[in-house]
């Protein structure tokens, strides 16, 4: 039961850490960023969006500061800290790893 | 970074809840704000916004849960829920709590007294550094050999090793000069040598100080700096150095007024002037946990202090008396030293020895750590303290299957609490946990009251290992060590008696209990299982109580052969108040003439030695005797004074006693027990007889002969002859009076008639016949107290638990009963029926205990007198005890049970 939604978890924060990598982003704009990134694929919701984002924050791996959207009106930006971007890059690593033995997987399964 | 934002978070939840509240509205609003972009009228923006997204509360509410500190919460929620629950069933709670407070109190004051005796190391630098030396060989006295061993003399103590070798830790000096020159792996050996009870004038003020003499590298070996002063170095241990002494923190403060102001004091041991030159640190107490030297002298000054025996201490290479301890160079083990030092050692004593019987069995280095300095406590109390554990870890184990069984009962009670639970979507889980929150939560609170009994319960015990010891150096206590086996117990315990009720609550059947039916066999069935193991146990320790009181009660029925009550025993040194021969014997003839005098003293007498322990302590002729050409083996020589014999009541069979006729210069004479006489005389008649002591070329004349004593209770009654103590060489005497009441009534009296004598001398070892007699036994008579309190306790606790299962079971049966009531059953039967369940339960554990009790009897064989381990009596005893206990347990239930009104428990079925 529990096991799709950590693999999930963990794929969003991945995604999450990625889209901060360029610039910091808002809620809004970190949702927008990954669903236009995606082609739609993943359209991430508040309810697992702010989750993650607090969770990635209570890591130190980003860091939440207010500030202005153009519309005047005030939004928490996030921010990739140094600690975020190693662990981007790890979870890079280990994502390709996973993927590309997926991929092997699915591949002898199309063989056969 | 991690703890700091959680923190902050709990330090001001308002701003944090704020800011997490405004960062999602923002949200909601950009969306909105887009949709109303789009075209919809701001109602129908918002609406959409909510349906796509669900509502705000519900995001906020997910972040909150996602936080760690949310688990923190679930917690407390649980310890708010089962303090409720112990609220709400205080009856229940209490029996748990003090019986789990019983159970964990009484682990831990017997773990701390073994963390005290066992596991402590010595107050000094880097005590694991430390190793003791010592020798093994096989014993100089093959069965009925001669001895034979280069070991000629002693001064010290031997313990028995592995398969019938003797252990110790005495060396001749020569031995330590070896072992210590130019040592690879030890950075300084040192010796020590017990100085026994030293007479210390200070001021004109005489008091009796246990002495400790030290080589020079003692206090540089053992890391130790001073609380005032310079403690003793090389340049104090030579041969013509200034004398000087050390002295402890605590006597400095009793007598010399601090450790600043005892510095430079002049002082006199045994007459000789010394300068007191430093003051050990407050909790020294020197190399061995068992005593604490008041003084410290250089092992030099034996020469100035004990004129009379020291000379041959460093010249014989066959007389043992020093000890040794070295301290390891760094990175060197104790197996490399042993390796590095074993092969000098064994060069060396090979060089002393002279004969082929010699060479046979020759001592063999033996290094052992010494970080717990010596070993003569640890020997001692080992397997007592065991055994004792073994006994409060069953009494625990009972707790815990009496608690368990308790929440398994509630437990029942609550079906259709979990039932609702479980139904409205608990997980089983977080049921388990609840209810597991709920036994350590128990557990925690006996914790606690059982700290609380243990503070108070190592007093006891310190105080019942310690009975008739003057300087007892124990100092259980609860530290940190023993306080956290303590909490790692209490958790343990909490799972242990909680996890099975929690988890057979959880295989509920939801439906029957929520439709209120009584089913649940198998719980019932693990509750008398519960029942019976405890009673099993229960009996375990009933057993062995039983043959520890019957041990006591055999070691107090022995026949001594003297007088165990309205005796009181001193010991007064007036050769170390410079009393010299001849005077000595007239002054101690004289003080016993006004010790006599003083009002209710009936009759007063002397000997080198009380009789308890005349064998081991005290100046007595110990060498060959013979009676005409034959030798007489294994016979104590005891010099006593005039009417020693009236004073201790031993009956005088023959002949006279020795009296004040019996004086220095008059014919020796002696005086021999029944055994003596009947062995080496037969049917003739022993008086006028004569019997030699060979060391000394003393022939006595037997002028009477006297009823078998016994010195200790387990031995037989030894061959005595007493000797006129005016007649033999005299040191220390210990002085019994006959009183009138209470022996220890006298004792200002007898303080003032011997500082009346001579001021300098002090009384020592003041102490009832009965107490001296009693120390003797210590062991059992702690043996037999302990367990007889643990037997009672276990028994109760069995009890509680019989009391509670039989309750709950009749209680389950209500409807049954009422039916049998109501087809005519009497209360008798009822009566009946419930207390047979009762005996089959009891008659269970004993079918589990009874053969599991004679193995573990074997294992206290060694701690039995008199008594067998599979004594049937004690047994049957133990177990009528117990039927007793559980019918009586068993009684308020089943009568209960028959005083159900039919009409009451059908009506409730």
């Amino acid at each position: 039961m529990s096991k799709p939604a950590e693999l999930l978890q963990g794929t969003l924060d991945l995604l999450i850490l990625r889209t901060l990598e360029l610039k910091p982003l808002h809620g809004v704009g970190i949702a927008d960023r990954l669903e236009q990134v995606t082609k739609g694929v993943f359209v991430v919701g508040p309810g697992s969006l702010f989750p993650a984002l607090h969770r990635l924050a209570d890591r130190g791996w980003i860091e939440g500061e207010w500030g202005e959207l153009k519309s005047g009106r005030r939004a928490k930006f996030y921010a990739i800290t140094p600690a975020g971007r190693k662990r981007l890059a790890e979870e890079k690593r280990n994502w390709n790893r996973v993927s590309i033995a997926v991929n092997q997987v699915l591949a002898e399964g199309l063989c056969t | 970074m991690y703890l700091r934002r959680i923190y902050a978070r709990l330090r001001e939840p308002r701003r944090a809840e704020a800011d997490l509240d405004e960062e999602v509205r923002s949200f909601y609003d950009t969306m909105e704000a887009r949709r109303v972009e789009e075209g919809l009228p701001p109602e129908e923006a918002q609406r959409v916004t909510g349906a796509e997204y669900g509502p705000r509360a519900v995001v906020i509410e997910e972040v909150r849960d996602s936080r760690p500190e949310a688990a923190l919460k679930s917690v407390v929620q649980d310890v708010r829920y089962a303090a409720r629950q112990m609220r709400r069933n205080p009856g229940f709670a209490a029996v748990a709590v003090l019986s789990l407070g019983l159970g964990i109190g009484a682990n831990t004051a017997i773990y701390s007294l073994m963390e005290s005796i066992l596991m402590r190391s010595l107050p000094v630098a880097d005590p694991e550094s430390l190793v003791l030396l010592n020798w093994t060989s096989r014993p100089p006295q093959d069965a009925g050999e001669q001895w034979e061993h280069v070991v000629h003399g002693i001064q010290g103590r031997f313990w028995p090793g592995d398969r019938g070798a003797l252990v110790t830790g005495i060396f001749p000096y020569a031995a330590f000069e070896t072992i210590r020159e130019e040592n690879p792996v030890f950075s300084t050996v040192f010796g020590y040598f017990d100085g026994m009870q030293k007479n210390l004038a200070v001021g004109g003020q005489a008091v009796s100080a246990s002495t400790e003499y030290v080589s020079g590298g003692y206090f540089r070996g053992l890391g130790v700096t001073p609380a005032a002063g310079r403690l003793i170095g090389e340049e104090d241990d030579r041969a013509g150095a200034e004398p000087v002494a050390v002295i402890s923190y605590a006597l400095s403060q009793q007598r010399l007024g601090g450790p600043q102001g005892a510095v430079g004091q002049s002082i006199l041991v045994d007459k000789v002037a010394m300068t007191v030159v430093g003051v050990t640190p407050q909790g020294f107490f020197g190399v061995d946990p068992a005593e604490a030297p008041d003084l410290y002298l250089p092992l030099r000054t034996i020469q100035l202090v004990d004129a009379d025996d020291s000379h041959s201490l460093f010249q014989d290479q066959n007389f043992y008396w020093l000890e040794m301890m070295g301290r390891l160079r760094p990175g060197v083990s104790m197996e490399q030293a042993q390796a590095a030092l074993a092969p000098r050692f064994n060069h060396w004593v090979a060089s002393t020895a002279t004969t082929e019987g010699e060479r046979a069995k020759l001592p063999a280095l033996l290094l052992n750590p010494g970080a717990g300095g010596l070993g003569s406590l640890r020997r001692e109390y080992s397997k007592p303290l065991y055994v004792l554990l073994a006994m409060v870890a069953l009494i625990l184990a009972i707790t815990c299957a009496n608690t368990a069984n308790l929440l398994l009962a509630r437990a029942s009670a609550r079906r259709r609490e979990m039932a609702i639970r479980l139904s409205l979507g608990a997980g089983r889980r977080r049921v388990v946990r609840q209810l597991l929150t709920e036994s350590v939560m128990l557990a925690s609170f006996g914790g606690v009251l059982g700290v609380m009994f243990a503070v108070w319960g190592v007093r006891v015990l310190t105080w019942l290992f310690s009975r008739g010891q003057e300087n007892f150096t124990l100092h259980a206590e609860m530290n940190w060590h023993v306080l956290g086996v303590t909490a790692a117990l209490t958790l343990v315990c909490g799972l242990l008696f909680g996890l099975v009720p929690a988890i057979q609550a959880t295989r509920t059947d939801i439906i029957g209990a929520l439709r209120g039916g009584r089913g649940g066999g198998t719980r019932h069935r693990l509750q008398h299982f519960l029942v019976a193991a405890q009673i099993a146990m229960s009996f375990v320790i009933l057993a062995a109580a039983g043959m520890f009181v019957q041990t006591l009660n055999k070691l107090h029925s022995v026949e001594l052969g003297y007088a165990r009550e309205n005796v009181l025993l001193f010991t007064v040194n007036a050769r170390q108040a410079g009393h010299r021969d001849p005077e000595i014997a007239t002054f101690y003839l004289d003080l016993r003439r006004r010790l006599e005098a003083i009002p209710g003293v009936s009759s007063a007498s002397l000997a080198h030695a009380s009789i308890i322990s005349a064998g081991h302590a005290g100046k007595t002729y110990r060498g060959p005797v013979r009676i005409g050409a034959v030798a007489v083996e294994g016979a104590r020589v005891l010099s006593a004074g005039p009417r020693f014999h009236s004073t201790m009541q031993i009956p005088m069979l023959m002949g006279r006693e020795i009296d004040d006729r019996d004086q220095p210069g008059s014919p020796a004479v002696a005086v021999i027990s029944e055994r003596l006489a009947r062995t080496y005389f037969g049917s003739e008649n022993p008086i006028g007889r004569r019997i030699t002591f060979v060391g000394e070329k003393r022939d006595l004349e037997i002028v009477g002969v006297s009823g078998n004593l016994r010195g200790r209770l387990k031995d037989e009654s030894p061959m005595v002859v007493f000797a006129a103590a005016s007649q033999s060489p005299q040191e220390g005497m210990t002085y019994a009076l006959r009183t009138a009441g209470d022996p220890m009534g006298y004792v200002q009296s007898v303080r003032g008639v011997v500082r009346e004598a001579d001021a300098t001398i002090p009384v020592t070892n003041v102490v009832t016949q009965a107490a001296e007699i009693d120390r003797t036994i210590n062991r059992e008579i702690m043996f037999a107290r302990l367990c007889t309190g643990f037997a009672a306790l276990a028994l109760l606790m069995a009890c509680v638990g019989l009391y509670g299962t039989m309750s709950y079971s009749v209680e389950r049966q209500f409807g049954e009963m009422g039916i049998r009531m109501a087809l005519g059953a009497r209360q008798g039967e009822v009566v009946w029926m419930v207390l047979r369940r009762v005996l089959v339960l009891a008659a269970a554990g004993l079918a589990i205990s009874v053969p599991a009790s004679l193995a573990a009897a074997q294992i206290v064989k060694s701690f039995l007198y008199g008594t067998e381990p599979n004594d049937p009596g004690t047994m049957a005893m133990a177990a009528a005890v117990l039927l007793c206990a559980a019918l009586a347990a068993g009684y308020w239930p089943a009568r209960r049970a028959s005083r159900i009104d039919p009409l009451v428990a059908l009506r409730h079925e």
